[in-house]
């Protein structure tokens, strides 16, 4: 134990320590090699060029190369494993998204993906509006709102124990220690177990990821509401308008930007939860998403490559529409300078 | 600002539903808190909300065998006392030898159990049981009882998980995983940051873009070809450098991303006049850049921490399941199958490992929320 | 400054915690129950330095009583055992020869999901000592041999894994006190079976407990009931044929079985927490009802090694007892059939240590040693049976040897995909509704689909 713990804190050090020796290292080869400050000013300008085509490859070196190595490189070694058999190693055409779209439960996944892409983002971004909004006039709202914002910081699986409580079920009759199905008894209903309940299931699954990412609409939306330039609201009061019309005619409009980013920052997540899941239900009781089924594909009863790659280029063109997006907002970013 | 502006609900329904909604917000985690420092009988007999009133509970005794009988006056009789070893109960209220009627008899009543034999048992848990003929049983017979027990807290819980459910080890394998996948890509990505935002290199606008499309690409699409170049290169897999590199090589993007907006929106007089009196760039990086921007270098590193701290994907996939590798969200999944009904260990081992979380995330809070502003509103 | 704090007060509370090996349990040449001559003889093999890496399907309680036996084997050696499993222990060792790093030795339950791995040239094969051994010195050694021989990379058949550990899997367990309060007899057919149930519902019980959870394998104890009724419905050739997939899932016979289940799991009245709480109940939960005060259910049928997961101090025998779970009296042609089941040991990555600890598997020792804490069943004849812990694990020793057909669990016969995958979450689809003859066509289906 403490022999990994001296380990651990040596290879700190060592990683840590070779990164920096690396930029050190590197530039200050490049300094020697092509002094500024050679013999005559025709080699110290030709060396300054040098430096400074050279430069900038030594600080985006390390960069590159493992973006290169672990997202631009497997993006394509996926696609092509996606033609290919569960070994990966015979060419089979298109046969894995043939058998993908004939297959029942990546049906079932991408029913309940479509479900969780339209119920998650839009809840987070509604409540996260809301609190925004309710929190913003009263005192102790900053508190109010830590308070919501904590679970982000939770991990997935975290989450899955806190709410396997919260869903705790025990047979009719017997003392409820699930919160829900106490106040259900309570309320005179039967206790129902949650989990299993095939398609509203669904949503008690999406309920944890609701909970997690609200808090994370709340600050980034917060902040925009706070942007939305007071005589522009002071001028619609004037006029009579009314708080919902103030909120929905002024205040949404104006933040529009930051409610598409937020969604589609929620969307991408939504996209790729695989965790909460996996802890809850494992896909059981009509459950599965594209994440977890892949990741079923990929290792269960021997694993079968070909198939989990197909998957995982599903997840892929889903989050096209939003990366080419985002590309584009950033290239008129530059444009416009910055 | 706006709050001038007179909304109607009035201020008293505002603040009850901010309070409203703070209460279903934490109310889950509150649960977890509160049951995993409670008696783990307790836990499994009623609500944590029911935490602090006194609960009534059916167990069972055993009394001792035949060879504790004494004979008094031609009878047998064997003595003692049911709570013998729990401190937990005091008191019954009422008690049976028949386990579908536990609470058949009042405290101090005789019970006839056929064959001439004879139990009472008193409330303080003291029974007497006799017989006509010597007992022949090595066994006691049970005896079930129904009593109140007062509400009891413990770290009783915590201390089983840190020390035999091996949540103690999986801390130091996260905080292992953690440190340095936290750190490393700060290093990388400052630089590359550094190299977009202020150097004249071609093809500058093409790896931003680049950049921004890999923000969005799913993680699982790197799974398997990672496994098989781990598994050609032998050295990687199944090691923490490996998951080192792995968890830099995904948070890079938006280690990229998140620092090259701030550091470019850095005053370019600063960049320029440092540039006059000849400092060349990996000076002005270091000089300048570096200490300027430590706000976005802490914000990336709580994403980062946060992110590295909580995943599980890349864990299994990429670490192995062994004692001296399992990281605390594996080790919790696990426990969630293994110890799956009990309560006591999943709440205490859940809220091990948030806690960390928390505490960066609260002490940290500033820089968590201005990285997520700097990361999500860009251009506002 | 915070994390080093905090790495601080880790080392400091971590350094006074155990290391993962037990002590020995038993002192060696203490015990004349045990085989200890086979223990000297083991020191003669040195492994010091080495280290050995085992991988596992037990965890928890399972997992204390593996390092107990592994503990041995190091001290004996001087080799360093390091056990590890996974609650997702099928996908996991995938993932871990996938990625070019497996322990040395793989331990799993499934004869399916290894001859994936053979196929994929995952597994290295044993020497023909080692099936011959087998073949000679287990009881029914032929089958058991069967059971550790796949197909490799290439087609050819050979013996990749070493039967250790087998489990009864045809047993009910009970409270002999509660049945004695409420005064039950002990069935001996099926029929009775039945009326019992319905008794103990008349007297306002539930009679089973049943839970079918277990994390990424919910589902599979299941598999265990539709084997055992299978096996009291049809012919033993029948069971072969289906294993093999010669008769398909949907037909008659399969679902007749499933039916047979779901007359005990989908009926209210007979399970504790409704069918609904059948699937989401975890399977190593579920027992503790038999427990319970007053009790939730009188009986539950699960495999040898559930004791494990019975309450602190619960006495076998006393406080726990199990019986046959009978046949058809109407179908005395079947006889009294028993499903079993094992873990085989295979070799993922070669090693000295490797090849050492599959011939530590063939020593008495090596049995006795389980056998005498608890749920550890064993074919080998050489072991002392006085060396099991208790009359319960020698009567279930008994019904392994008095059954007229014994039949190893199909599901884990089936390719992983099926046998660990579709039937597992077909019969949780089953119990949440869908009838049998749709849940037999899915699992077709999938079956089908890998072909």
């Amino acid at each position: 134990m403490l022999e990994q713990l001296v380990s651990a804190l040596v290879t700190v050090v060592l990683g840590v320590g070779g990164c920096l020796a690396y930029f050190y290292g590197s530039n200050i080869l490049l300094d020697r090699l092509f002094p500024a400050s050679a013999s005559n000013d025709m080699a110290a300008v030709r060396n300054l060029k040098i430096q400074s085509s050279v430069r900038p490859w030594l600080f985006l070196g390390p960069a590159l190369i493992l973006l290169t190595v672990y997202l631009i490189y497997p993006v394509f070694q996926t696609i092509w494993l996606s033609f290919h058999d569960k070994a990966g190693t015979s060419f089979v055409g298109t046969a894995n998204y043939s058998w993908a779209f004939n297959d029942s439960q990546f049906r079932q996944s991408i029913f309940n993906n479509f479900l969780w892409l339209l119920v998650v983002p839009a809840a987070c971004t509604f409540f996260g509006l809301v609190i925004a909004v309710l929190t913003d006039r009263i005192w102790w709202g900053g508190l109010a709102k830590s308070l919501i914002f904590l679970p982000l910081a939770i991990s997935f699986v975290g989450a899955s124990v806190i709410w396997k409580f919260v869903y705790d079920y025990r047979g009719e009759g017997q003392e409820q220690i699930g919160i829900l199905n106490a106040l259900i008894v309570w309320f005179g209903g039967d206790p129902q177990v949650w989990i299993s309940l095939p398609f509203w299931n669904n949503f008690f699954l999406m309920v944890i990821l609701i909970w997690i990412q609200t808090g994370f609409a709340t600050v980034i939306l917060g902040a925009a509401l706070r942007g939305v330039p007071e005589d522009t609201l002071e001028a619609a009061t004037i006029d009579g308008a009314g708080p919902f019309k103030i909120f929905w005619r002024i205040m949404v409009p104006q933040i529009m930007p930051t409610i598409i980013v937020v969604w589609t920052t929620i969307t991408v997540l939504v996209l790729k939860v695989f965790d909460i899941v996996l802890t809850m239900t494992n896909g059981q009781w009509d459950t599965q998403v594209l994440a977890n089924l892949m990741f079923d594909w990929m290792f269960r009863g021997g694993g079968d490559f070909g198939r989990g790659a197909a998957i995982a280029i599903v997840i892929m063109l889903a989050v096209l529409p939003i990366m080419i997006w985002n590309i584009r907002q950033a290239n008129a970013e530059q444009k416009g300078g910055h | 600002m706006w709050q001038r502006i007179r909304l109607e609900p009035s201020r008293f329904a505002l603040h009850f539903a901010v309070l409203f909604i703070v209460a279903l917000w934490t109310f889950p985690t509150a649960g977890l808190l509160v049951s995993s420092l409670r008696d783990k009988d307790q836990i499994a007999a009623s609500g944590w909300w029911t935490a602090l009133s006194t609960s009534e509970q059916s167990s069972q005794a055993r009394t001792k065998g035949n060879a504790d009988q004494v004979e008094k006056d031609g009878r047998f009789v064997i003595a003692g006392n049911l709570f013998e070893g729990d401190s937990a109960h005091s008191s019954l209220s009422a008690w049976g030898t028949n386990v579908n009627k536990p609470g058949a008899n009042l405290p101090g009543a005789t019970a006839e159990l056929g064959s001439g034999q004879t139990l009472t048992v008193n409330a303080d848990g003291s029974y007497e049981w006799g017989s006509a003929t010597a007992f022949p049983d090595e066994r006691g017979r049970r005896v079930f009882y129904v009593s109140s027990v007062p509400p009891r807290f413990t770290a009783e819980n915590y201390e089983t998980v840190l020390f035999s459910e091996g949540i103690g080890r999986s801390f130091v394998n996260s905080l292992t995983v953690t440190i340095p996948a936290t750190i490393i890509p700060i290093l990388i990505a400052a630089f590359a940051a550094y190299a977009l935002a202020w150097m004249k290199l071609p093809g500058r606008g093409f790896i931003i873009a680049v950049i921004v499309g890999l923000l969005v690409v799913p993680l699982q699409m790197s799974l398997i070809p990672l496994l098989k170049l781990y598994n050609a290169t032998g050295f990687l897999s199944k090691t923490y450098l490996g998951i080192w590199l792995a968890h830099t090589g995904f948070g890079l993007p938006f280690a990229i991303y998140l620092l090259r907006s701030y550091v470019a929106g850095l005053p370019k007089d600063l960049i320029e006049s440092a540039q006059v009196d000849g400092a060349n760039d990996f000076k002005i990086f270091r000089r300048i850049i570096l200490p300027l921007s430590f706000p976005a270098l802490a914000s990336f590193a709580i994403f980062q921490f946060l992110w590295v701290w909580n995943d599980l994907l890349v864990a299994i996939v990429f670490l192995g399941s062994g004692e001296d590798q399992l990281v605390l969200t594996g080790r919790l999944n696990s426990l969630l199958g293994s110890r799956g009904g009990n309560w006591e260990i999943l709440t205490a081992s859940a809220f091990i490992t948030i806690i960390v979380p928390l505490i960066v995330f609260f002490s940290l809070q500033r820089y968590f929320v201005r990285g997520l502003l700097a990361g999500s509103v860009k251009g506002g | 400054m915070k994390f080093r704090l905090a790495l601080g007060a880790a080392a400091l509370a971590l350094t006074l915690t155990t290391p993962a090996l037990a002590d020995l349990v038993f002192k060696p040449g203490e015990d004349a129950r045990f085989n200890w001559a086979s223990f000297e003889e083991l020191k003669k093999v040195d492994l010091k330095g080495e280290t050995l890496t085992i991988f596992g399907p037990w965890r928890g309680d399972d997992e204390k009583l593996v390092l107990s036996i592994l503990a041995y084997f190091a001290e004996a050696t001087g080799a360093e055992v390091k056990y590890a499993s996974s609650e997702n222990y099928e996908q996991q060792i995938v993932i871990d020869t996938e990625a070019g790093s497996p322990p040395n030795i793989a331990i799993l339950p499934q004869p399916g999901l290894l001859a994936d791995l053979a196929a994929k040239g995952r597994l290295v094969p044993l020497a023909d000592a080692d099936a011959s051994f087998i073949k000679d010195n287990y009881g029914a050694g032929e089958s058991w041999v069967g059971l550790g021989t796949y197909k490799d990379k290439d087609g050819a058949s050979k013996f990749f894994a070493f039967p250790y550990k087998a489990d009864v899997k045809s047993l009910v367990w009970y409270s002999p006190e509660n049945f004695a309060d409420a005064g039950y007899e002990i069935p001996k057919t099926m029929e009775e079976l039945v009326t019992l149930s319905d008794k103990i519902v008349a007297d306002g019980g539930k009679p089973w407990c049943i839970g079918l959870g277990s994390g990424g394998a919910t589902g599979w104890p299941a598999t265990d009931w539709v084997e055992d009724l299978m096996l009291r419905t049809q012919t033993p050739e029948t069971y072969d044929k289906w294993v093999t997939n010669e008769i398909k899932f949907d037909s008659p016979e399969v679902t007749g079985a499933i039916d047979e289940f779901g007359k005990f799991a989908k009926n209210d009245a007979w399970v504790d927490g409704g069918a609904a709480g059948v699937a989401s109940t975890d399977f190593r939960d579920s027992p503790k009802g038999l427990f319970a005060t007053p009790p939730k259910c009188y009986m539950h049928r699960q495999a040898s090694f559930i004791p494990s997961f019975f309450p602190e101090g619960t006495k076998l025998g006393q406080d726990a007892d199990f019986f046959y779970f009978p046949a058809f009296a109407s179908k005395p042609e079947l006889g009294t059939p028993v499903l079993g089941a094992g873990t085989l040991v295979s070799i993922t990555k070669d090693s000295k240590a490797a090849r050492a600890f599959i011939d530590f598997l063939k020593l008495p020792i090596a049995h006795e040693l389980w056998m005498a804490q608890s749920g550890f069943l064993t074919p080998l004849k050489g072991v002392n049976n006085d060396a099991y812990a208790n009359d319960t694990l020698k009567k279930m020793g008994g019904i392994l040897t008095s059954a007229t057909t014994f039949r190893f669990d199909g599901s884990d016969l089936m390719p992983g995909k099926i046998g660990a995958g579709a039937f597992w979450t077909g019969m949780v689809d089953y119990v949440g509704g869908k009838s049998a003859v749709d849940t037999g066509a899915a699992i077709q289906k999938a079956w089908d689909e890998i072909k």
